[in-house]
C-alpha cells in the first residue's frame, strides 16, 4: 500500500488509476460486514433500497408492511462490541401509525435526485406519494390506475421534474412534481410495466421493461417509443470502431431481412398502401387485410405494432451502466442480457444464472466504471463481470429471497434487502487485532 | 483445452483406452464417438466440434425416425465459456450452417439442428403426409426455398410467412394449416399472429425429454446425499425416455440443475441447491 502511494507521489502512477486500483481491490474483498450493521425496523420484506445521490450518506428503504425508513450509513447511532461494531438505527420510520402512510406494500422508494429534502414512494395501494424528509409529511399524492411496480426520477434532469411510474396498467405515466398533475402517458406496452429507468445520457430518454417481455426506449418529447429491443438482433461483443463498421453494415443490411426497425417500417408502409389503393400481391393482400387494423396510425405510434420481445418472460430488472452505453436487463425467463443501447443489439454475453425471482421486480446495481454488476438471484447476490459473464463473487447471507441491492460507490459498500426483513451490509474486509483483555491469564472461555 | 480436461478427469486407464480407440477411429468414426463414455468426452474446445460430436452421439431410436438435434444446454455443459458458445452459435446461424428452434419444454430451451438434417426431416414429413393423401404439398417446397433461406430467427409473423410463401405461388389459408399439420410451424400461445418454427415429428422426443429429466432428477434426489458417481450413473437406463442417459446428463448439467465434482475416484454428479 505504501509503495503504491509512493509511486503516485512520484508521478509514476496517475492519480485516477491509483484511485481505481484501490477501489477495485476493495470491491474484490467484499464480504458480510464485521463492523457495520443496519437495524431494520421493517416487519415485511424489504423491496427497495437507495442511497441518496448527492452525498451518498442516507439510505432509504421501502418495505412490504408499508413502512419506509431512512438510515445514516456513515455515522452510527451506537457503537457496540467494544467500539468495533457500528449499529445504524433508522433516523425516522414511516410506519403504520403515520397519518399519511400507504395502505399496502411499498414497492419502490427513491430520493429526489437534486437533494435529500424530498423522497418519493410508490405502493401497491395505487398511490405515489412525495414526502418532505424534514417534516416527514406527504406533500403530494398521485393516484395511479393500478399497482405501482416501479418509479424513477432522472438524475440529469434540469428542465423537468417528472416521476416515471410503471404500474400494472399498460401505460407508463409521467407525474410532474412542479404542477402536481400528470404530464403525459406513454403507450406501447401490451402488459403491465415492471421497471422504469431514466437514461444516464439524456434527460428526456426513458427505458421501460414490461411484463410482456419488451424493453422500450421512449423520448418523452415525442409520442411512441423510438426503439424496441429484440433479443434476436445480436452483435458479437462490443461494436467495432466506426470505420470498420461502415464497411460491415453494407454487407449486413443486405443479409438481414429481419432488422427490427426496418421491418416495422416496411410492414407499416405495405399495410398503409394496401389500405389506400389497390392490391400489389393478390394473395398476401387478402390475408393481410383480414388481420390488420382498420384505422390509420400516427407515424409516431407505429412502434406499438412492433412486437419484438427482449425476454421470453417478463422483464423484472433494468439497469443502465454508468457510462450510459449499455443496458443490463433481467427477465423472468432466468436470463440476464446485456444490450448495446446505441445499436439496440443483444451483445450475447452469457451470465450464468439458474433461477431468478419472477413475480417481483428486482433491483440491480452496477459498480463504478461498470466492471461488475450485482444481481439478486434467489437467496444470494451474485456479482458478474460485465463482459465475460463469469460469476466473480457470490454473497450468501440472507435467509430468504433477496429483492434489492444498492452499491455505494463512495465507500465501496453493497446494501442488500430481502424477504427476511433484513438489510445486510457488505463491506471490504477489515481485520481486527486480538483484543488486549484476552491475552492475560484468560482465554475466550473465561468469565 | 479439450485434450487436457478429459485426460485429467479420468484415470490413466481411461486415456489409454481413448488412445486405443483413436487408433481404431480411423476406420469408423461414428462408432467410436458413440461408444466413448461421458467422462472422457465431457468438455470440448470449440462449439462446432462439440456440435458434431454430440450429433454423432445422438441415440438411435427405432420407432421414430428423427434426425439428430442438440440442445443448447448441452452445449453449455461441454464448452467452458458460455459467451463463446452463444457467439459461435450466432455466427453459425447467420452463415446458415444450422438452425435454432425454441422448444416448449420449460424456460429457454432451444434445439439446434444442422440445416441439412432439418431439410431431411422435412422431406420425411412430406413423404409421410403424401402417404396419407394430403393435398397441397407444394407449399412445403415454397417453404423450403423461400422461407427457410431468408428467415433465420426461430419465429415468424403471419404476414411475413404469407408474403414469403406467395413468392412461390398463390397462398391459400388451408395451406397454412397444412404446414401446421406437417409440424414445421407452430402457432404461438401468447400472440396469435406469430409462429414458431418447429421440427416435424419431434413431439414424442420432447415428451421423452421432459419425463426423462424428471426421472433423472428424482433418481438422484432419492439418494441420501443426492449424488452419484458419473460412471455408474451412465450405465443406468431411463424408463420413460427414449433418449439415452448421456443426453439427459449433458442437458441437466448445462442448465444448472446438476453439477459435477472432481473426486479421486472420478466425476461425481450432484443436484445443485440453488
Amino acid at each position: 500500500m505504501w509503495k503504491e502511494i509512493e509511486k503516485r507521489e512520484s508521478g509514476r502512477v496517475r492519480p485516477r488509476s491509483f484511485a481505481n486500483r484501490v477501489k477495485s481491490s476493495r470491491v474484490a474483498s467484499l464480504q458480510l460486514s464485521n463492523h457495520k450493521d443496519i437495524v431494520s425496523p421493517h416487519k415485511g420484506s424489504v423491496n427497495s433500497l437507495q442511497v441518496d445521490l448527492t452525498e451518498g450518506r442516507y439510505l432509504l428503504s421501502g418495505a412490504s408492511d408499508a413502512s419506509a425508513a431512512v438510515y445514516d450509513v456513515q455515522q452510527p447511532q451506537k457503537l457496540e462490541g467494544g467500539g468495533l461494531i457500528a449499529k445504524h438505527k433508522p433516523i425516522f420510520v414511516i410506519d403504520k401509525q403515520h397519518e399519511h402512510r400507504h395502505k399496502y406494500a411499498i414497492s419502490s422508494a427513491i430520493w429526489y435526485p437534486i437533494d435529500t429534502g424530498l423522497f418519493v414512494t410508490g405502493s401497491y395501494d395505487h398511490y405515489i406519494k412525495v414526502w418532505d424528509t424534514n417534516s416527514t409529511q406527504a406533500v403530494m399524492n398521485f393516484k395511479m390506475p393500478g399497482k405501482v411496480y416501479s418509479t424513477s426520477m432522472s438524475s440529469l434532469a434540469t428542465s423537468h421534474m417528472l416521476i416515471a411510474a410503471g404500474t400494472e396498467d399498460v401505460q407508463v405515466r409521467l407525474c410532474d412534481i412542479a404542477s402536481g398533475a400528470f404530464a403525459h402517458t406513454l403507450s406501447g406496452h401490451r402488459d403491465g410495466v415492471m421497471t422504469v429507468q431514466w437514461s444516464n445520457s439524456s434527460e428526456y430518454v426513458l427505458v421501460t421493461g414490461g411484463c410482456d417481455g419488451a424493453i422500450r426506449f421512449w423520448d418523452i418529447r415525442r409520442a411512441g417509443c423510438f426503439r424496441v429491443l429484440d433479443q434476436s438482433h445480436s452483435q458479437l461483443g462490443r461494436r467495432p470502431p466506426l470505420l470498420e463498421r461502415s464497411a460491415m453494415t453494407k454487407g449486413s443490411t443486405s443479409r438481414s431481412s429481419s432488422g427490427g426497425q426496418n421491418m416495422s417500417k416496411a410492414t407499416a408502409v405495405s399495410r398503409k398502401s394496401s389500405h389506400g389503393n389497390g392490391a400489389k400481391h393478390s394473395g398476401s393482400n387478402r390475408i393481410s387485410a383480414k388481420g390488420s387494423i382498420k384505422h390509420r396510425l400516427h407515424p409516431g405510434m407505429l412502434s406499438s405494432q412492433d412486437r419484438a420481445t427482449a425476454h421470453y418472460g417478463a422483464v423484472t430488472g433494468l439497469k443502465i451502466s454508468e457510462d450510459g452505453m449499455y443496458l443490463f436487463s433481467a427477465g423472468s425467463d432466468s436470463r440476464l442480457r446485456l444490450w448495446d443501447i446505441e445499436s439496440g443489439c443483444n451483445t450475447l454475453v452469457n451470465f450464468e444464472t439458474v433461477r431468478l425471482q419472477t413475480n417481483k421486480p428486482i433491483q440491480l446495481s452496477v459498480s463504478e466504471d461498470s466492471a461488475l454488476v450485482f444481481v439478486p438471484c434467489m437467496t444470494v447476490v451474485k456479482a458478474f463481470d460485465f463482459w465475460s459473464g463469469k460469476t466473480y463473487f457470490t454473497f450468501r447471507g440472507h435467509y430468504e429471497y433477496v429483492n434489492c441491492c444498492c452499491y455505494s460507490a463512495l465507500d465501496q459498500e453493497l446494501y442488500t434487502g430481502g424477504n427476511d426483513r433484513q438489510i445486510l451490509v457488505w463491506s471490504p474486509f477489515i481485520s481486527y487485532e486480538a483484543d488486549e483483555g484476552t491475552t492475560r491469564n484468560e482465554d475466550s472461555w473465561s468469565d | 483445452m479439450s485434450t487436457q480436461d478429459p485426460s485429467s478427469s479420468s484415470p490413466s486407464k481411461g486415456t489409454k483406452r481413448r488412445r486405443d480407440e483413436e487408433e481404431a477411429a480411423a476406420a469408423d468414426d461414428a462408432e467410436t464417438a458413440a461408444s466413448e463414455s461421458l467422462e472422457q468426452s465431457l468438455t470440448f474446445s470449440d462449439t462446432l466440434v462439440a456440435l458434431r460430436m454430440m450429433r454423432a452421439q445422438f441415440p438411435h431410436i427405432d420407432k421414430v425416425s428423427i434426425r439428430p438435434f442438440v440442445l443448447r444446454s448441452q452445449l453449455y455443459s461441454s464448452v467452458v465459456d458460455r459467451t463463446q458458445v452463444d457467439r459461435e452459435l450466432e455466427s453459425l446461424r447467420r452463415t446458415k450452417v444450422l438452425r435454432i428452434f425454441k422448444l416448449n419444454t420449460g424456460q429457454d430451451d432451444h434445439a439446434i439442428m444442422f440445416l441439412d438434417d432439418y431439410l431431411n426431416q422435412i422431406e420425411r414429413a412430406v413423404k409421410r403426409m403424401e402417404e396419407k393423401n394430403v393435398h397441397d404439398l407444394e407449399v412445403f417446397e415454397w417453404f423450403k426455398i423461400h422461407v427457410i433461406d431468408t428467415r433465420l430467427e426461430p419465429n415468424i409473423s403471419h404476414q411475413d410467412l404469407c408474403s414469403l410463401l406467395s413468392l412461390g405461388g398463390k397462398v391459400k389459408d388451408n395451406q397454412i394449416s397444412v404446414l401446421i399439420n406437417g409440424g414445421v410451424i407452430i402457432r404461438q400461445l401468447i400472440d396469435p399472429s406469430m409462429y414458431w418454427f418447429a421440427i416435424p415429428n419431434v413431439g414424442s422426443m420432447l415428451k421423452g425429454l421432459s419425463q426423462g429429466r424428471k426421472e433423472l432428477l428424482s433418481l438422484l434426489s432419492r439418494r441420501r446425499y443426492k449424488e452419484m458417481l458419473l460412471a455408474s450413473l451412465e450405465k443406468k437406463r431411463l424408463r420413460l425416455s427414449p433418449l439415452d442417459m448421456r443426453f439427459h446428463l449433458r442437458d441437466l448439467i448445462g442448465s444448472g440443475h446438476l453439477k459435477t465434482i472432481k473426486t479421486p475416484t472420478g466425476l461425481v454428479v450432484r443436484i445443485s441447491k440453488e
